[in-house]
Formats: structure tokens, C-alpha cells, sequence
């Protein structure tokens, strides 16, 4: 790892893993194919949460609190289409900062904790959501949720159809991508420190919460769009599509991705949610599979599967 | 007046299944730094195993129960042993290793056993009452073997020298080993001494409520809770803020229903983070 | 070597059904969705078998005719997991392979979840979720396996008080939809027969009840029903009710799983007085001769118990939609010639269209159901309840 950034802005990954979500967009081009429409829709929201869990792991936290901020995210938009507010860029807007402003005072309270603290109680505060989403019937509908969400509107036209979807998912996953790629360049330095060793960073005078609270602020706000992504292609913002299990499948993509590069969650998000639709009628096995492949790349692959890659392909050219 | 007695023997015996819990996960994460997340999975394993002695083995239940206790031991010595011991400084990674073992083990208890709870009962039933007030024989079993445990456990950790070498290697690893203390044959026996303890109380627990691949979940949230409370890494903590938990779970779901007294719990958890964020008895965290 | 006749006839016989597999060359492919995997398994899978159970019924007389040709009937089952997104994700699944008729899905989320994708797939889909919004006006393709406690909680009710009478009445079931969706509507129909209510509901993931025990009982209620509380935690409330002293019936207005219950709990000599619902009138002979004809069409041991038998009629219903409509393709068709059905089937009786009050669309099916009553720790059968229109 060279500690001399070759740009403040933009490396190869990143790069790389913007033109993943700009290619994207020919998909529906390409072909006609519902299932292919379903699993890309499928990849491109878990994608975004599995960034949302990435962020942090570049300070070497792990947070179980995706499913709560992509719950604000989700519901933002659902009340708000309850209103007739349906504005693609409005809702971005919204789905984004609702969620980032709710983990300011959040933040404060839970980044004081260091490591394995932190990975806990980011873990309740999913529990917590869950509560709160059932005790407010008035505001979120309860346990029954907000069905029937008037799809998404781009200058006037109604994104309606399952082509239209797919698109707005990879326009949502392209925008969360450039913000997280942007955060973790241009920060790239900081964030390492923090995740070497926090404690000397802050000794040689990195003022390491102001770092922490930006990863967990732009992190939430990240899994909000994701939440924003899967209340469209649903069409409905129901408590079970928030329950905290779900953090364990994010984690996973990014882990199994490989937690150095921005294209990890991206690679991690394609392969498991591809293999999960493989699974068919025998889901629970699908569990099963992220067990082991969770153990074989913390054991084996460090550095996770586009981590062992580049591996290779660096003493493939003999570096 | 007879519901504020009842809900505080509930909350007794509540308190001392979740103390057996806390203290295997904080004590693996006091010696070893090693979140566990396949703690539920421990219990949930040793409740199958003693349900798999009683219902296909024919064993006698107390019997059962050490089966259980040896079962998931010897589990975790050799996960310990084989897995975690490659990379106990890293702490994501060994939190990771546990997720994935959790999630292979919880798919394993599901295809074997299937998702249905089982015809799992304790030998011991009947109560003792006075008036309206009653307190379950099978708790009170519990609640005796329980303590025991935890006594048992005290002794082993401050009155031998296995004890010793466990909290010194706790306190200070690197000074530990310098005075010859061989982490190699000790970490394996901490985190089997732990996953027995999370054995022991699924097997204790699970015919007195339910035994099905879906009991491990909550066991593990519950773990986490209390440790935060209690303090990650301070035994006396875990067993108090267990009992905390158990008689505030207990009085907020009688007083106030089931969904609340969920909210209240989490609620004052909170709190006492904002003040205190160290937990109860907790020391402050080692740095990286 | 010498070519026995026997063998020259085997090879005839190959080649005959080889020709005659391809004179049959049109399929038609339905759609069975549910949770297959997890807790919920059993469910998905009695959808999964009613509708290759009624699929083999139909692929025995040589499949549904369509277009002038007898096409196969195939049944392809997908795993919703019991979450909207995994309804959402099998609908569309299903839409990809061109599969326009659903059998399924199973619980309230999938059935959430289902709705807007199926409508926008142009899928006909039957749910058997007990939610409020199970049905809705501006989803006409959606139709529903059983009708919710709103039609059969009331005549329930006035058969179980012909065994146990009672003033007040203790609802509780975890705070999820088809938790408190049910309550709703029980608490409703036990205060419409005169008896007090009042209702519990408990967080999801409670493994112990001893706390909400302590405190249904605070009100004295002459009877604690169970609902739709899941048939594990229905089995330890059961347990810890009897330990703690409550003498009272217990019953359950919701759902199946009465022997997952009785297991739980010890033994049936601990629910002692015990009353639930069951979809299908499970006494009656003609509707347990369903596992033999599954048996028999199928070469298979039954799964999902009295939930298959539930399914079976829409499973049926469908493939004479199909065949009334003259396609498989057609949602819109298919659904107008199922709402012209009769509701009638060979196991169950005569039923009727409901749902026209409650949800507004009677796009729902009411067979005969069933009251089961334990009394004094004995199993004294499923009493057959008629069907009865809106």
C-alpha cells in the first residue's frame, strides 16, 4: 500500500467501479429478460447497502446498522409518496440526508465506543428500528408498512415499468458510488490510519473522531439511498424488508468482496446475490454457503476476492 | 402486589440463564478479544445435543446434559484450536470466523433436525405455590445448577492456577507469555470453557421453553445487551448486568406489555452508554 | 444371439411411448411460490404439493387442452423465504420463464410484497395471508386461498361456546401484520358475542413467556387465545399458562400447527382445554382422502399436513380456470373465468366467493372449515362448520 496518493480524487478502483455502474445502464438495452432485470435490481440495492458496511470497514469498524439507516431511507420516500412526492432527485436528496442527519447524534453517542463495542451496539440500534417501526402505526403503518407507493417520477415521467426500475436502481447506484468513492479517496490517508492503528494516529495529532463521524454519517446516508432503491423496486416499505438479519448478508458481500478496494462490495454483492437466486427452493443452504465462504476468505483469501486478484496478478507482473 | 413478587421471581430466574450466557461471551472476549457471534449457536447446538441423547440414545436427562456440555466444548477447543488461533490478534477477523461458523452450524441444526421444534420436556415439572404466586420447580433447577456454574466457574478462575494463567493472559498477553504462560493450550481451553457454558445452558433451557433452529437468535442479542451493559471483559459485570436485564425484562413486559418493555430495555441501555460508556464494571478497551 | 420376443416387445413399448412423448409436446407451466426453507417451510411446501397435486389430477386425463392440443401441466416452485422481497423476486422470477399463474404466495409480507409486482408482471396470483389488505380492489388479479378470521371467527365462536362458555377473553400474538392484523379482527367477534377482550401482543424473537403470562392473567380472563402466535410460541404460552396455574380453555383463533403446539407443550394432557381453527374440515373422511390421492398421483408421502388439504381447492380452481380461458397466458382471461367458477370441489363440498366485505373484491374462496376441541386433555375430533356466503 503506497502511502503517496497518485490522485486525490480518483484511482483505477475507482474508476473502474464507476464504469461497472455507467455499463450498467445498457443492460436493459441488451436484453428483455425479467430475471435478469430482477437479479441486477436485486444486486444493484444490495450493492449500495454492501458500500454503506464498506465505508466503516475502512476504519476497520464493522457496523451492523445498514438495516436501521436504510429503514429511514426506505420509509423517507414512502411517506413522502403518500404526499404525492415523488421527484427522483428530491427523493435522492432526501433519502440520503434524512438518514445521515438521524446518525449525527447517533454517532456521537456510539463512535466514542471503540471496536468490538461499536459492532454491537450498531447490532441493537437494528433491533431498536425494528421496534420503533412497530410502534409508530400512524407515521410508518406499523407492522402492515406503506403498500402501494406511488412509483418514482423523473421530470414528470412515472418510472413505472420493470425496465424503468432497473435503470433508476443503476442511476442510484451510480450516484452512491461516487460519493463513496470520492469519501474513501479523498480521505484515503485518514482512513488507513485509523484503520492501522487509531490510537497513534491520534497521538501524531489526526483528529480521529471528526473522521469517524463523517465515515458513519456518509455511510448512513449511503444505506438510506439503498433503503430508497428497494422501497421502489417493491413498490412497498414493509418491516421485514429492514429486519436486522439482513446486515449479515451486506457484511458478507463486502468481506467476501474484500474489504481494500471499492470494487469488493461490488464484486462481493454480484457473486453471493447471483448464487442466492441459484439456491432456488433450497434458500437455507444460502446461509449456509456465506458461512463457509465467509471462513474460507478470512482464513485463506485475505484481502477477500478482488484483494487475493490483485495479489496475483501483481506477482503476475513480477512486482 | 402478588404480580410485583411473581415478575421479580421471573426475573430471577431470567437473570441467572442470561448470566451463564454472559459470562462465556465476555470471558472469551476478555482472554481471547474474540467477539463471538456463534455464542446462540452453542446454546442452540448443546439443547439439540442433549434432546438428540434423550430422544434417540435413550440417555438419562442429567446425562444428557453432560454430553451437551462436552459436545460443545470440545467444539470450541477445536474451533479455537484450528480456526481462531491463526488470527486471535485480529479482532474483525475472528469476529468473522464466528459469524461463519454460526451460519454453517445454524443451517447444519436445520437440515438435520428440520425447523420445527422438538418434543423436548423436562424431567421436572410441577411448582411450588403460595396463593397465586409461583415459582417453577424446573426453574428453580435451573436457577440451582445455574449458580453452581457460576460458582464453579469462580473457582476455577481465581482459585487455580488454569485460573491465574487465563486472567493473566487477559490483562496483559504479551507480559503473560514473556512469563511462560503458553497461550497455545490456554485460548483453546477459554473458549471451550465458554461454549460449554453456552452448551450447558441450552441444554438446560430449551426443553423448559422451546428447541428449533430459530432459539439461537435472540440468545445471541440477549448476550450482546448484557454485555454492553455489564461491560465487555468484566466478569462481575456480565453477571450483574444479567441479572439487571432479566428482573427489567421481566417488570417492563408485565407492567407495560411485550413490545414496550422490549423498547425500555434498549431504551436505558442507551442511556447508560451516553454516561458511561465503559459499561457498568467494564474497564476501558484495550486500543488496537 | 437370439432376439427374445419380450425383449422385441420392450423395444416396441420405448419406442411407442417415445412417440407418443412427443406427440404430447405443449407444457404448461404454473407457478407454486412460498417459504420453502426456515420456519415457515411446511407452508410453502403444502403450496408447492397442492398444486402438483392437482396438476398430476389433471395431467392424468391428459393435461389441459389449449389451442386444440392437450398440454402437460408443470408446476415450478420458487422460495419467497416469507418476505415481501422474496415474493417481489419470485414474481419476477416466474415472469421471466413466462409463467403468468401463481399458486402462492403464503404469509402476510410475501403477500405485501407480491401485489404491485405481480400486477405490474400481469400475474394472476392466489395469496393465503390473513392480512387486512390480503385483497384489494386495485389488484383484480389477486385472489385469496381462505378467508381471514373476519368470516369464520364468529361462527367459530359461537360453536366453541357450546363447550366452554366464558365472559372474557385474553388475545395475544407477537407485534408483527399477522399478528395484530388477527387480533383485530378477533377481539372484534368475540365483543360482538358479548365477551370482554383485552389484547397482548409480544415483541418477535421472545423466547420466554413467563413475563406476558404474568401479565395476561393480571385481568382474570375466563379464556387466553393464542391467534395467530406462531405454533413454537403458542407451545411455550400454553406451558407456562398451565405451570402458572390457569385452569381456563385455551384456544387459538388463527392459524395451524396444533401439533407443533401440543409437542411444545408437553403433551396433550397439558392443553387439557384447548380449541383452534382448522382451514379445512379435518374430520371429515372425504377431505382426508386428499393424502391418498396424493399418494396415489404423486408416489409420494404428503407434506404440510392440513395446510395442503387447505390449498388443494384453489389449486384445482386454477387449472379449470385455465381451461375455461382457453390459455396460460392470458392473466386477465384466466382470472375472469375463475371468478365464474362455482366454488365446488370433490374433496371439500360446496363453498362460496367471499371477501366482497371485507376487502371489497369477493375474490377470497370459503370452503367448509373446522373447530377442533380438546376437552379434559382429550382430542374430541374437528367439528364440520358449513360454508356461508358475505
Amino acid at each position: 500500500m503506497t502511502l503517496i496518493p497518485k490522485s486525490r480524487f480518483l484511482g483505477g478502483a475507482e474508476i473502474a467501479a464507476v464504469l461497472v455502474f455507467v455499463a450498467a445502464f445498457a443492460v436493459p438495452a441488451i436484453t428483455k429478460s425479467v430475471l435478469i432485470y430482477s437479479i441486477l435490481n436485486q444486486a444493484l440495492v444490495g450493492v449500495v447497502a454492501a458500500q454503506s458496511v464498506w465505508i466503516m470497514l475502512r476504519m476497520n469498524l464493522l457496523s451492523f446498522a445498514s438495516p436501521a439507516f436504510m429503514a429511514i431511507g426506505g420509509y423517507t420516500v414512502a411517506i413522502a409518496g403518500q404526499y404525492e412526492i415523488t421527484d427522483v432527485f428530491a427523493m435522492t436528496a432526501a433519502a440520503f440526508l434524512v438518514p445521515a442527519l438521524v446518525a449525527i447524534p447517533l454517532g456521537a453517542l456510539v463512535l466514542r465506543l471503540r471496536g468490538t463495542y461499536f459492532v454491537l451496539v450498531t447490532f441493537v440500534l437494528s433491533q431498536i428500528m425494528q421496534l420503533l417501526l412497530f410502534e409508530t402505526p400512524g407515521l410508518t403503518g406499523g407492522s402492515n408498512g406503506i403498500s402501494g407507493i406511488p412509483p418514482a417520477t423523473i421530470f414528470g415521467t412515472e418510472l413505472a415499468t420493470n425496465r424503468q426500475v432497473v435503470l433508476f436502481a443503476c442511476g442510484i447506484a451510480l450516484f452512491a458510488t461516487i460519493i463513496t468513492a470520492c469519501l474513501t479517496r479523498f480521505f484515503r490517508q485518514h482512513f488507513a490510519a485509523i484503520e492501522e492503528n487509531e490510537i497513534l494516529a491520534e497521538s501524531l495529532g489526526l483528529v480521529v473522531w471528526r473522521y469517524k463521524a463523517l465515515g458513519f454519517v456518509v455511510a448512513a446516508g449511503i444505506a438510506g439511498l439503498a433503503g430508497y432503491s428497494l422501497v421502489t423496486m417493491l413498490l412497498t416499505a414493509h418491516p421485514s424488508s429492514f429486519d436486522s438479519g439482513t446486515a449479515v448478508d451486506f457484511i458478507a458481500y463486502s468481506i467476501i468482496g474484500g474489504r481494500s478496494s471499492i470494487l469488493g462490495p461490488i464484486v462481493g454483492t454480484a457473486l453471493m446475490v447471483y448464487a442466492t437466486n441459484l439456491f432456488g427452493t433450497h434458500g437455507q443452504y444460502a446461509q449456509g454457503l456465506y458461512g463457509v465462504l465467509i471462513l474460507v476468505v478470512v482464513l485463506a483469501l485475505r484481502g477477500g476476492i478482488v484483494g487475493t486478484v490483485s495479489t496475483l496478478l501483481r506477482k503476475a507482473r513480477g512486482a | 402486589m402478588e404480580q410485583f413478587l411473581q415478575a421479580t421471581i421471573i426475573g430471577v430466574s431470567l437473570g441467572t440463564q442470561y448470566a451463564l450466557l454472559a459470562l462465556g461471551f465476555t470471558l472469551i472476549f476478555g482472554i481471547l478479544g474474540v467477539v463471538n457471534f456463534s455464542h446462540g449457536g452453542f446454546y442452540m447446538l448443546g439443547g439439540y445435543v442433549a434432546y438428540a441423547c434423550v430422544a434417540h440414545a435413550g440417555l438419562p436427562y442429567p446425562l444428557a446434559v453432560l454430553v451437551a456440555i462436552l459436545a460443545t466444548g470440545a467444539l470450541g477447543w477445536v474451533f479455537e484450536l484450528l480456526l481462531i488461533e491463526r488470527l486471535v490478534d485480529d479482532h474483525l477477523a475472528t469476529l468473522m470466523l464466528t459469524l461463519g461458523l454460526y451460519l454453517v452450524m445454524s443451517t447444519a441444526m436445520l437440515e438435520i433436525f428440520g425447523p420445527l421444534s422438538m418434543d423436548f420436556r423436562f424431567p421436572v415439572t410441577g411448582a411450588l405455590r403460595a396463593g397465586p404466586i409461583y415459582a417453577p420447580l424446573e426453574n428453580l433447577v435451573v436457577l440451582g445448577v445455574c449458580l453452581i456454574a457460576i460458582l464453579g466457574l469462580w473457582l476455577i478462575l481465581f482459585r487455580t492456577d488454569l485460573g491465574r494463567a487465563l486472567r493473566a493472559l487477559a490483562d496483559d498477553r504479551s507480559v503473560a507469555m514473556a512469563q511462560g504462560l503458553r497461550p497455545k493450550i490456554l485460548f483453546p481451553a477459554a473458549f471451550a470453557l465458554a461454549t460449554g457454558l453456552a452448551g450447558l445452558t441450552g441444554a438446560l433451557v430449551t426443553p423448559i421453553l422451546s428447541l428449533s433452529p430459530g432459539v439461537a437468535d435472540p440468545v445471541l442479542a440477549t448476550s450482546f445487551l448484557t454485555v454492553i451493559l455489564g461491560g465487555l471483559g468484566s466478569l462481575g459485570g456480565a453477571a450483574l448486568a444479567a441479572f439487571i436485564v432479566g428482573i427489567v425484562e421481566a417488570y417492563s413486559s408485565v407492567y407495560f406489555g411485550g413490545s414496550i418493555g422490549a423498547l425500555v430495555l434498549f431504551v436505558l441501555v442507551l442511556l447508560l452508554l451516553v454516561f458511561r460508556p465503559q459499561g457498568l464494571l467494564g474497564r476501558e478497551i484495550r486500543g488496537a | 444371439m437370439k432376439m427374445h420376443t419380450t425383449t422385441l416387445m420392450a423395444a416396441l413399448a420405448v419406442a411407442l411411448g417415445a412417440t407418443a412423448a412427443h406427440a404430447q409436446s405443449c407444457e404448461i407451466k404454473v407457478g407454486a411460490m412460498g417459504p420453502m426453507s426456515g420456519g415457515a417451510a411446511q407452508w410453502g411446501l403444502a403450496m408447492s404439493g397442492a398444486a402438483e397435486l392437482a396438476a398430476a389430477e389433471v395431467n392424468a386425463v391428459g393435461g389441459i387442452e389449449i389451442g386444440g392440443k392437450k398440454c402437460k401441466v408443470v408446476i415450478v416452485p420458487y422460495d419467497s423465504k416469507y418476505t415481501a422481497d422474496g415474493a417481489a423476486a419470485g414474481a419476477n422470477a416466474f415472469a421471466s420463464q413466462d409463467i403468468h399463474v401463481i399458486v402462492g404466495p403464503v404469509g402476510s409480507p410475501e403477500a405485501t410484497g407480491i401485489k404491485p409486482v405481480a400486477a405490474r408482471n400481469q400475474q394472476l396470483a392466489w395469496n393465503a395471508a390473513y392480512a387486512k389488505n390480503a385483497l384489494e380492489p386495485k389488484f383484480p388479479l389477486m385472489f385469496h386461498i381462505a378467508p381471514a378470521p373476519a368470516v369464520w371467527a364468529d361462527p367459530m365462536i359461537k360453536q366453541v361456546l357450546k363447550t366452554f362458555p366464558m365472559k372474557s377473553v385474553a388475545l395475544v400474538a407477537p407485534n408483527d401484520q399477522a399478528g395484530t392484523d388477527i387480533v383485530a379482527v378477533d377481539a372484534e367477534k368475540y365483543r360482538a358475542n358479548g365477551i370482554q377482550t383485552t389484547e397482548e401482543y409480544y415483541q418477535r424473537g421472545t423466547t420466554n413467556f413467563a413475563p406476558i403470562v404474568t401479565r395476561l392473567l393480571a385481568a382474570k380472563p375466563d379464556v387466553i387465545d393464542t391467534a395467530s402466535s406462531p405454533p413454537g410460541d403458542a407451545g411455550v404460552i400454553v406451558k407456562q399458562l398451565r405451570l402458572a396455574g390457569f385452569a381456563g380453555p385455551i384456544g387459538r383463533l388463527g392459524g395451524p400447527g396444533t401439533e407443533e403446539i401440543i409437542r411444545v407443550a408437553g403433551g396433550i394432557d397439558v392443553l387439557k382445554d384447548f380449541f383452534w381453527y382448522e382451514t379445512v374440515a379435518t374430520g371429515d373422511p372425504k377431505v382426508q382422502e386428499i393424502d391418498a390421492l396424493y399418494r396415489k398421483f404423486l408416489g409420494k408421502d404428503p407434506v404440510g399436513g392440513t395446510a395442503l388439504w387447505g390449498n388443494l381447492p384453489a389449486a384445482r380452481m386454477t387449472m379449470k380456470a385455465i381451461a375455461a380461458a382457453g390459455t396460460a397466458e392470458d392473466a386477465v382471461k384466466i382470472a375472469e373465468a375463475m371468478r365464474k367458477l362455482p366454488v365446488e370441489d370433490p374433496n371439500m363440498g360446496k363453498g362460496y366467493w367471499t371477501g366482497g366485505k371485507q376487502y371489497g373484491i369477493a375474490q377470497e374462496l370459503h370452503f367448509p372449515f373446522g373447530v377442533g376441541i380438546i376437552k379434559d386433555g382429550k382430542n374430541l375430533g374437528v367439528t364440520r362448520m358449513e360454508a356461508h356466503p358475505d
